[in-house]
């Protein structure tokens, strides 16, 4: 729900369980209680997206018949498995380009149990037009951390469990060449494009590569995105906003013309599906004008990298909790 | 252990199954990368007990993925 305030403060001291995105300067007024929280001023609501710094997108989590908070760091994020509910659901959320971020983007495919825990979440943002530090919140606390990861660890009833979903608009384009890397990594210089070396940077310019198209591989029938940050021409360098692995083929997605008919397209068959909580991602937001679109059954924070065990790029992820 | 005859050959890309579980797509995307690094019985032994500890897990929800993995 799309609350100002004085409701998410109502909701807060009724000592509901809550998982918030909002503007910094609407968190920090915040009273603690169970809740945490990362920031944005991007949402997709029921009405269509909106920039806003005067609401707060809501999660009430009313399944949960536990719930604690956590705070990981670099040196300790793998324990979020350890620390998650035997049968529950774990809500994370990550600041932007926070070293926490970074290392769990690159080592979280390879961590041990990470699909016997489901972790959903985001990575929190700012304002592009003006700047600022991304921030997550634990309530409880009342503590803002820009370095640190917040958890929302919450046990289920022992007849539910959660599920996770994505919806990824994008497909690769099988007439594009197949890049693959040599390491995992946030950042390349050379890659194979179709078993030839090649310095990335340039193979774009010279093909004219969209780079707002992602990487596209597939996890046995899973599409998972990866967007291009940044190219640089001088240092040949191309960075990702998560990291491209070693033993995966990659290919360039299809041109998506009007992301929301997209959208529209993709959601047909999850009409009726009840979300806990879903997001999309700014890139999405942004390269689709989804400000004023709604993408129902689904409304959330705009983010700035999707968590769905992984993370992922440029994809609508959500979970829902389900009868076992 | 009654599949694992069913998820070594998925696990080696011996056979293609997709369900339409999140985790377990990932899961086996993830144990297929890891096993083409190392191709041992060792390794395989690891991948195995990843697949049980999942399916244990998620018994109750994985009926029809159950169903559909015996006839692969």
């Amino acid at each position: 729900m799309f609350v100002n305030l004085d409701k998410a403060r109502q909701l807060i001291q009724e000592e509901r369980i809550l998982h918030i995105a909002a503007d910094e300067s609407l968190l920090k007024q915040l009273p603690p209680g169970k809740w945490i929280a990362g920031t944005t001023p991007y949402f997709i609501t029921e009405q269509g997206g909106i920039t806003s710094k005067d609401k707060l997108f809501v999660n009430e989590i009313d399944c949960a018949v536990d719930f604690k908070t956590a705070v990981y760091d670099r040196n300790n994020i793998f324990d979020i498995t350890k620390d998650a509910f035997p049968n529950g659901l774990t809500f994370l959320v990550m600041p932007f380009a926070s070293d926490v971020a970074v290392y769990y983007a690159k080592e979280a495919p390879n961590a041990d149990d990470l699909f016997l825990y489901p972790i959903v979440g985001w990575i929190s943002g700012f304002d592009l037009a003006t700047g600022s530090q991304a921030k997550v919140f634990n309530g409880v606390t009342g503590t803002a951390y820009s370095d640190k990861a917040v958890a929302l660890h919450i046990g289920l009833p022992e007849e539910k469990t959660a599920a996770l979903g994505i919806v990824n608009i994008f497909s690769a384009d099988e007439k594009e060449s197949i890049l693959e890397f040599t390491e995992d990594a946030l950042s390349v210089t050379k890659c194979l494009v179709n078993g030839k070396e090649v310095i990335l940077a340039d193979y774009l310019a010279e093909n004219n590569i969209d780079t707002k198209l992602p990487l596209v591989a597939d996890y046995n029938s899973v599409l998972v995105n990866v967007s291009i940050k940044s190219v640089s021409a001088d240092k040949k360098t191309v960075e990702f906003y998560a990291p491209v692995f070693a033993g995966k083929e990659y290919r360039f997605a299809r041109s998506v013309g009007n992301y929301a008919a997209k959208f529209d397209e993709h959601l047909q068959e999850l009409k009726n599906v009840k979300p806990v909580f879903s997001c999309n991602c700014i890139l999405n937001y942004l390269y689709g004008e989804l400000e004023g679109k709604a993408t129902p059954p689904f409304a959330g924070p705009v983010t700035f990298g999707e968590i769905a065990y992984q993370l992922l790029n440029q994809t609508l992820v959500f979970a829902e909790i389900v009868n076992k | 252990m009654e599949l694992d005859a069913k998820f070594e050959k998925l696990i080696k890309q011996q056979a293609k199954y997709e369900s339409k579980n999140l985790g377990l797509n990932l899961l086996i995307s993830r144990l297929q990368r890891r096993y083409a690094a190392n191709r041992t019985p060792e390794e395989m032994k690891k991948c195995l007990q990843e697949m049980n500890a999942f399916f244990s897990k998620y018994f109750s929800i994985l009926g029809k993925d159950i169903e559909a993995l015996k006839r692969l």
